[in-house]
């Protein structure tokens, strides 16, 4: 028994059941007598808005991995690292771990999180009702890590507050840090806009 | 003892529960996902986390969080110092996300569990009840402390490189602030809250009705 057929909503905030009002169309809405909050039956627009998110973030990926995050100004001159330089010097210095830490939080995690979304995103406009359990896991999974790959924007916020000698040594923060947070950010934007409820509605 | 049911938030299906101050885990009986948890203290567990951690949050930005050395010359930071050097260079987008990630969202929810806890824990209904779970149910992913715990680790790493870095009184303090509202979060039970808000409502709706 799933609360659409019954002509019941969910409401987003508290998740109390509310009746729906019979009108046609997936856009109606009522109002939680609970919380005031707004409750559709399923998010409105959720799959355009979630390509729409996905696919500007896959746009910002691309000067987030090809321009440098941080600068380290040296009496000797200016050194540039980009995601992967880091992730190459950790690994080659020997710190396999860190190396292993920083390599999955910004490019396994990020790019993981993308293709599920987009691979979630076919099956439903197919209407596909194969492994519905296994899609449901692999979203659930979207939503746990995407905050994860915040850790390299942080690590260049401590190295910026900790690094600064004037002429000696200074470390600066460079244009890719910008665009990878944008792929954060928007990455749990689009986890958010797309409704999971989507994946089981399989009947016309 | 009255049956409730509730739809689940993942995958729409209604599920009864029987009684729901029995303690226990109740799942989705089609997809497994957690629909909420019960266990009895909530309200104090809630209270008394977020005490601790509130204390803790003043410690933290109170102490230095860690001192570098590389060949005779010392820099200290606190835990807002890179945030004033973000904006210092420009980098607004950046400065202001950290800014809300880890001081402004972990901040107002500690002091938002507090308003609606303790007026709870002594037995009165506070105002703005529904405002303020709303908002700590929207801030949830955007506090970022945990992730900032593991940042700050991995840029120890990196540093030890190239000089000394010594550890503050702060940084202990975040790493247990990290571990205290993590056990917060794990206990807290939004259903409960709601429910009791939603009892206020009817007596309240009676009242005016006669």
């Amino acid at each position: 028994m799933r609360a659409l057929e019954e002509g019941l909503g969910t409401c987003p905030t508290c998740h109390q059941m509310v009746k729906m009002p019979k009108r046609p169309g997936s856009k109606y809405l009522a109002i939680c007598p609970r919380c005031q909050s707004r409750v559709y039956p399923r998010i409105p627009d959720s799959i355009q808005q979630t390509w729409a998110l996905v696919i500007a973030s896959i746009i910002f990926y691309i000067p987030a991995n090809l321009l440098p995050m941080m600068h380290v100004h040296t009496f000797a001159g200016v050194e540039s690292d980009t995601i992967m330089s880091g992730v190459i010097y950790f690994i080659k210095s020997g710190s396999y771990l860190i190396g292993f830490v920083i390599l999955v939080a910004s490019i396994i995690v990020p790019i993981t999180k993308l293709i599920i979304l987009i691979y979630l995103l076919i099956s439903v406009q197919k209407r596909s009702s194969l492994k519905q359990h296994e899609r449901k896991k692999l979203y659930r999974l979207t939503e746990l890590i995407g905050r994860w790959s915040m850790v390299d924007v942080y690590v260049v916020g401590v190295m910026i507050a900790l690094v600064h000698f004037g002429g000696m040594m200074q470390i600066k923060a460079g244009a890719g840090a910008n665009f990878f947070l944008l792929v954060v950010i928007v990455t749990m934007f689009a986890a958010m806009r797309f409704d999971p409820r989507l994946i089981w509605d399989t009947k016309e | 003892m009255s049956v409730h049911y509730f739809s689940c938030h993942e995958c729409d299906e209604i599920s009864k529960v029987n009684d729901i101050y029995k303690p226990g885990r109740y799942k989705c009986s089609n997809c497994g996902h957690l629909l909420f948890s019960y266990r009895p203290g909530m309200i104090e567990k809630i209270v008394a986390y977020n005490l601790a951690a509130l204390i803790l949050f003043f410690v933290t930005n109170y102490f230095p969080f860690l001192s570098f050395h590389v060949v005779g010359l010392v820099s200290h930071a606190n835990f807002t110092t890179s945030i004033y050097y973000l904006f210092n260079e420009g980098e607004y987008l950046m400065g202001g996300v950290i800014l809300m990630t880890t001081i402004i969202v972990p901040l107002s929810r500690i002091i938002l569990y507090l308003m609606l806890c303790t007026p709870l824990y002594f037995g009165y209904f506070p105002r703005y009840a529904t405002q303020m779970l709303k908002l700590i149910e929207k801030f949830l992913p955007w506090g970022m402390l945990d992730v900032f715990l593991v940042g700050v680790l991995v840029s120890i790493v990196k540093l030890v490189k190239m000089g000394t870095v010594i550890p503050g009184t702060s940084l202990w303090a975040f790493m247990i602030m990290v571990f205290v509202l993590a056990a917060a979060q794990a206990s807290f039970n939004p259903h409960q809250i709601w429910d009791i808000i939603g009892e206020e409502k009817r007596k309240a709706g009676k009242e005016t009705m006669v």
